[in-house]
């Protein structure tokens, strides 16, 4: 009894997800410190600056902690038939391949360990990121380089994606965190301790 | 015939247990599942070498008591089922059985958006379908 989502359809979504976020939470701050009379849009300045930033970090917090549940859902139906992992880096090697297989149709290219906890696992063409532009968005102030402001930009679209492995991680027993690293679009890495 | 089902979750916390006979007390049940969990314990932590492979499912007979007997089944993400019964003589594979149809019921109970994971389950469908399959467990294995 499967049922089938449309691969484009779950990128447009996650897309629009992270931009969605941020601009509700931006919303939701010049609310809070706009008074009632003036306009709800924000007006340059260095409080534009400062607002955009705290809406950055709440951003990735709000996400990191609602998203955490997805994964456990996914996972829980993908083990039904197997054999209990018996340790980590089982655990770790079924994420690589036959979870990350279900969820993007291709395996994690690259796993490394460093044999006492932490583990890099490396995506060379990672789906969501595969068809993003490297131009940068429309964030004004206090972007010099355009390099970090794509960048930083993609950085946002990898904490789902983080916390998809660290849900199904902490899911299957091990606690962990999890770090993500754009070194050469679309690759990417995930570092976890 | 089958008394009493649970599950537990990955923390020793209950999220389901449900008996079947109206004579006994829920009491007892609820400490002999609770006792069966340091068992399952014991077998996870020390993997005899003869029996189990170390990384199957299903735990077989945990302890017999003087009316019962307890059998567990371990899953992937550490919540385990307890089943218990009165039957003297039950066969592998219909426990087998039964756990798997009871696995894939709980999938679809936890599947559910509006269920907390942690928390216990709440849902009607999944009452009933565990009491059809502890239906049919009693009969496949009378006959």
């Amino acid at each position: 009894m499967g049922r089938e989502v449309s691969e484009s359809c779950m990128d447009g979504l996650v897309t629009e997800m992270v931009s969605f976020i941020q601009h509700s939470i931006l919303l939701q701050q010049t609310r809070n410190r706009c008074p009632p009379h003036r306009s709800h849009w924000l007006s340059g300045g260095p409080s534009a600056l400062g607002a955009v930033r705290y809406s950055l970090f709440h951003t990735t917090s709000y996400l990191f902690h609602f998203i955490l549940a997805v994964p456990i859902l996914g996972l829980i139906r993908y083990t039904v038939e197997r054999p209990r992992f018996t340790d980590h880096l089982e655990a770790i090697k079924f994420i690589c391949k036959d979870f990350w297989t279900e969820l993007f149709k291709k395996p994690i290219d690259n796993l490394k360990t460093n044999h006492r906890g932490t583990f890099v696992l490396q995506d060379n063409k990672f789906p969501w990121l595969s068809r993003m532009s490297g131009d940068g968005q429309s964030v004004e102030n206090g972007m010099q380089d355009p390099e970090s402001k794509a960048a930083q930009a993609m950085n946002m679209y990898l904490y789902f994606p983080c916390g998809i492995i660290r849900g199904a991680l902490s899911t299957l027993g091990i606690p962990c965190a999890v770090s993500a690293d754009i070194s050469s679009h679309p690759a990417c890495e995930y570092a976890r301790s | 015939m089958i008394v009493c089902v649970a599950v537990v979750g990955h923390q020793n916390n209950p999220l389901y247990i449900q008996s079947f006979t109206e004579a006994d007390d829920a009491l007892k049940l609820h400490h002999i599942v609770h006792c069966s969990l340091d068992v399952v314990d014991e077998r996870v932590n020390n993997p005899k070498k003869s029996g189990l492979t170390l990384n199957e499912t299903f735990l077989g007979l945990l302890y017999p008591t003087e009316n019962y007997k307890v059998y567990g089944y371990l899953t992937n993400t550490k919540v385990k089922f307890i089943l218990v019964t009165t039957d003297l003589d039950v066969r592998d594979a219909d426990v087998r059985n039964f756990f798997r149809r009871f696995h894939a019921a709980y999938v679809d109970a936890v599947s559910n958006p509006f269920h907390v994971p942690g928390k216990r389950i709440t849902s009607k469908t999944f009452a009933e379908r565990v009491s059809n399959i502890v239906k049919s467990f009693g009969l496949s294995s009378a006959g």
